[in-house]
């Protein structure tokens, strides 16, 4: 039971705010970044409702929101934001926080969206830069989707679009180490 | 001659060839030996950012690093969002001094980062470094008659406290560089909107409703064709323009072109230049608009000051 008066810890807030360097408190429900940011429809929550949760300490609820992946962190709210919260730097930061717990939101939209970003990364590790072509080739593979934009595909080629081969970096161990390096201080931070 | 060091990012080698190749035509014009960066790596975009903090920093700072190996006081930047990243990495290492401690770790090989390099992107650089004057001084064939929406994207001037660069709200560097080309800029409310950037690939469905609106916005302004300064903007408004017809059941026919393209055609260049092959929009309908008059505009033009965002107004 809590008593009247009673100070409760949020560690969640706590968390958040120390995470993305704002104070989420300075939120005061205006709603202004809902009416400015250009995917809040696609989302379960939208950026003003993701504020209070985190204000009100509900942690497994934001977790689970597909809201900080849809957000393209385009800082269109955040330069209207009168109260000068970086919202895009907060939803960046629950959604690390999310990855570091292992918390996945069971929108499948969200799934699509976490494997391309994987394949990405896999790829600057493996090349040191992007692949495009192949890049969305095993995007196909991997949501078993393999149709998926074929329909661009004899347009982009043949007009030299996207080209078929690829670049690499001459250094290759030097970014490898990087990844490495940073998977470990990833993990002790 | 005005050196420069070249980033080009992995779209100028890819999808934006023709970015790559019209900004060389236009930097030989206005006397500019451009530097590539010798071993550089993609900076992350978008994917870095969002999965984990420190290889979002550790990626962009490899070539920051690299890049103040070279004599160039300045790093022009291709790419809007390898801009961004690399801009965004510059000032946390260049403000929080704990933090740049710990990224520089992840570098073993290239050294410490000692932040004499200033970024830009090649807009800024245009706008900043050579102005409209000069480049109007450039002009060979004036683009009179071709009516443009120039649309910037989130990353050129947002936010404004890292890119510190024209207004994140209505900028009008672009607006004002293709009107010294000859060219009429548009008035265009959407210039600053987001086209759904990486979501191409991992969520169409969200780049199909937002490029669909910029789209219609910048056909309503009466423009000819849209000028971009990022590949992925490009990419999302033309080559998903088919499928976003499809969707809303209608035709924009709007070529989307680089700022580059339209300089270098301005300054001298053959269409066949401009690789207009690489595109899926056709350029040429919108292209033999020039030469035309213009009738007197009946609306009011928009002023020619870029809007300041309400926190500076002050």
């Amino acid at each position: 039971m809590i008593a009247l008066g009673q100070q409760i810890e949020n560690k969640f807030l706590v968390a958040v705010n120390k995470k993305s360097s704002n104070n989420i408190l300075d939120c005061y429900q205006c709603g202004k970044c809902v009416s400015t940011c250009p995917v809040s429809s696609f989302m379960d929550f939208s950026p003003r409702e993701i504020m209070q949760m985190i204000k009100l300490g509900l942690k497994e609820e934001t977790y689970m929101a597909n809201s900080m992946w849809f957000c393209l962190t385009c800082a269109a709210c955040s330069g209207r934001c009168p109260r000068e919260i970086d919202i895009p730097r907060v939803m960046e930061s629950i959604r690390h926080l999310a990855i570091a717990e292992n918390i996945n939101p069971d929108d499948p939209r969200v799934k699509n969206i976490r494997k391309f970003h994987e394949i990405f990364l896999d790829m600057i590790k493996r090349y040191g830069r992007n692949y495009e072509l192949r890049m969305m080739a095993e995007f196909n593979i991997r949501t078993r989707n393999l149709f998926k934009d074929i329909h661009l595909a004899p347009k982009a080629l043949l007009k030299g679009k996207i080209p078929i081969g690829n670049e690499k970096v001459k250094s290759a161990k030097a970014i490898k180490r990087m990844f490495e390096i940073a998977e470990k201080l990833e993990k002790t931070q | 001659m005005t050196k420069l060091t070249y980033f080009p990012g992995c779209s100028a080698h890819g999808t934006s060839e023709e970015f790559d190749s019209t900004l060389k035509l236009v930097m030989k014009s206005l006397d500019v030996e451009m530097e590539e960066l010798p071993d550089w790596n993609c900076c992350g975009a978008t994917s870095a950012h969002v999965m984990t903090e420190n290889l979002a920093l550790a990626l962009p700072l490899r070539n920051l690093v690299l890049a103040e190996k070279l004599s160039n006081k300045t790093m022009g930047i291709a790419c809007a969002s390898c801009y961004s990243r690399m801009k965004s990495t510059k000032v946390e290492m260049d403000n929080h001094p704990e933090l740049a401690k710990r990224i520089n770790s992840t570098i073993i090989e290239e050294g410490e980062y000692q932040g004499s390099v200033d970024v830009k992107s090649m807009l800024q650089f245009f706008y900043e470094d050579f102005g409209t004057e000069a480049i109007a001084e450039k002009v060979t064939y004036p683009l009179q008659g071709l009516k443009i929406a120039c649309y910037y994207g989130c990353l050129l001037t947002r936010p404004k406290a890292i890119t510190q660069f024209d207004s994140p709200e209505y900028p009008m560097s672009m607006d004002n560089i293709v009107e010294s080309l000859g060219a009429t800029a548009t008035p265009f409310d959407f210039k600053t909107e987001c086209c759904g950037a990486s979501f191409s690939i991992s969520d169409t469905e969200i780049v199909l409703s937002l490029s669909g609106t910029i789209l219609e916005m910048a056909k309503e302004s009466g423009a000819h064709l849209i000028a971009v300064a990022c590949p992925l903007c490009q990419s999302n408004l033309d080559m998903r323009q088919p499928d976003i017809e499809k969707k809303n059941g209608t035709k924009y026919d709007m070529p989307v072109m680089y700022i580059t393209q339209l300089m270098a055609l301005a300054f001298g260049y053959p269409v066949q230049d401009l690789k207009p092959s690489k595109h899926i929009v056709p350029i040429e309908q919108a292209l033999s608009h020039i030469g035309e008059e213009i009738e007197t505009p009946e609306v009011k033009k928009k002023p020619k000051k870029a809007v300041q965002a309400e926190s500076e107004v002050e």
